[in-house]
């Protein structure tokens, strides 16, 4: 029994009701409400570029020798634990740290000081990048390898599922 | 052979002499890990396997990414015609959303999971608003007189409950996930997962768009319910100062682990490590505080020490069924 007062209706009142209320409800992903404050969710990953912001800028430090500070856009600390001990593993750097100064602004400063003048921070980062890149492909086909090898010893017919 | 250009690539920048082939040499780039995988197990919904010669960051890292930022789909809009039931627009809308959904190829020898060029993600696609390049479409229509007349006579006048089985899509790979398989669905009471449970003269009409999206933006585009790594347990046994212990305070070293990762062994006395210690060690407190006491001095070391390895670890994952 419903106690909500919608229960049974009779017939005529039923063909009254079935106007087909088209409204559009932008659902199921909590934005409806929390708009007038908050920004876009997706803010945290998309770039704006209407507004003119890059991936990456880089700020050579006026202080301190051989040093730099990299800003990464719309990233955290996925991408910024990586880099930094990459970088820690890289002899000729003296100095790697990264931070996000407000968890809510999504950007990701990066520190680098290398030890000498001959190798600059922008030269040590994209070597760290590079090699991040090829371990990460290395990764991919040692997986794919370790699944064909996983099939194979388990020959069953239920691993044709996936 | 990608390996081989890139490197040729970053050393003709550097002006080095040409890197031998693959695997490449360590002294030339010595800071780079050929990291290893190792599966345990694996079954269509969860996998366990190990990951070494990596870096505690990458394999965070490979975490987070699979928990937030692998691309799934999910539904995003919906058009409601007609919700009599008790349930409000945004309260079902939301359920909606949170139901997983799978996309087989029609090719099934192929395999299931395979959804990286399937759809385009909705921002880049160059379409007005929708169309089946970039979205599926689901419908639902659940009308409680009309499903009552179909029912046999002794479930007549309950209330229905409008499962995911209700929802039908137009494009004929994607689906919501109910079972893993024929076994799972016969066993369970439950037909699909309930999004609400309508009674007389109500009526459930919609038309729901779901898109691909990454969990960054919403929780109900993550694809996984559990993803975790623990470190692999380094056990080392000091054979010379077990050698002292009496079989009593070998046996109290045992048994006063939780996890029993130890094992006496019976033909020579001596402690050894369990043959799936590595599965079960997870709180190893116990084990050094019982040593303390045994030592005959507190700086002398320990008979066996249980500490993490830097750079193994054991990942478990399962996913919903996305």
């Amino acid at each position: 029994e419903f106690a909500n007062g919608r229960g049974v209706r009779s017939p005529a009142a039923q063909k009254k009701h079935r106007t087909t209320t088209r409204h559009t409800t932008h659902s199921s992903s909590a934005r409806l409400k929390s708009n007038m404050n908050a920004p876009e969710r997706s803010a945290c990953f998309i770039l704006d570029e209407d507004n003119g912001e890059v991936k990456v800028e880089y700020a050579a430090d006026t202080k301190v020798n051989n040093a730099g500070t990299f800003t990464f856009n719309k990233e955290d600390h996925t991408v910024g634990n990586l880099l930094r001990m990459q970088l820690l593993r890289d002899p000729s750097v003296r100095f790697a740290g990264y931070m996000m100064p407000h968890p809510l602004i999504h950007k990701l400063r990066l520190k680098v000081q290398t030890s000498s003048s001959t190798v600059a921070p922008v030269h040590v980062l994209s070597s760290a990048i590079d090699d991040l890149a090829s371990e990460t492909d290395f990764l991919i086909t040692q997986v794919n390898n370790a699944i064909d090898k996983y099939k194979k010893e388990n020959d069953q017919g239920v691993m044709s599922q996936f | 052979l990608a390996f081989q250009s890139q490197l040729e690539a970053r050393n003709h920048r550097q002006d080095k002499p040409a890197p031998p082939p693959f695997p490449p040499h360590l002294e030339i780039m010595p800071h780079r890990r050929f990291p290893k995988v190792e599966i345990f197990e694996m079954a269509p919904h969860e996998m366990r396997f190990l990951l070494s010669d990596t870096d505690a960051s990458m394999a965070n890292s490979i975490r987070r990414i699979m928990i937030a930022e692998v691309p799934t789909l999910a539904i995003d809009l919906v058009e409601f015609h007609e919700n009599s039931s008790v349930l409000n627009d945004e309260y079902i809308a939301h359920r909606l959303g949170l139901i997983p959904l799978r996309y087989q190829a029609v090719d099934s020898l192929k395999g299931g999971n395979d959804i990286q060029g399937a759809f385009l993600p909705m921002r880049e696609c160059v379409c007005y608003e929708r169309c089946p390049r970039c979205s599926v479409e689901f419908e639902l229509e659940v009308n409680y007189d009309k499903e009552n007349a179909k029912r046999p006579e002794g479930e007549r006048d309950m209330p229905i409950t409008i499962t995911s089985k209700d929802l039908k899509s137009n494009n004929e790979c994607v689906s919501p996930a109910h079972f893993l398989n024929e076994e799972e669905a016969d066993e369970a009471h439950d037909e699909g997962i309930s999004i609400v449970k309508i009674g007389p003269g109500q009526c459930l009409k919609l038309k729901a768009v779901a898109r691909m999206g990454v969990a960054k933006e919403h929780a109900k585009w993550s694809p996984v319910a559990v993803a975790t790594y623990r470190f692999w347990p380094v056990i080392t046994i000091n054979e010379e100062l077990c050698a002292t212990l009496t079989l009593e305070q070998k046996q109290e070293l045992v048994d006063c682990c939780p996890d029993r990762i130890l094992e006496l062994d019976e033909v020579t006395g001596k402690l050894i490590e369990a043959e799936n210690a590595w599965e079960l060690a997870t709180y190893t407190e116990d084990l050094r505080v019982t040593q303390n006491t045994m030592k005959k001095r507190p700086e002398d070391d320990d008979f066996i020490s249980c500490v993490q390895s830097k750079d193994k670890f054991i990942f478990q994952v399962e996913t919903t069924g996305a």
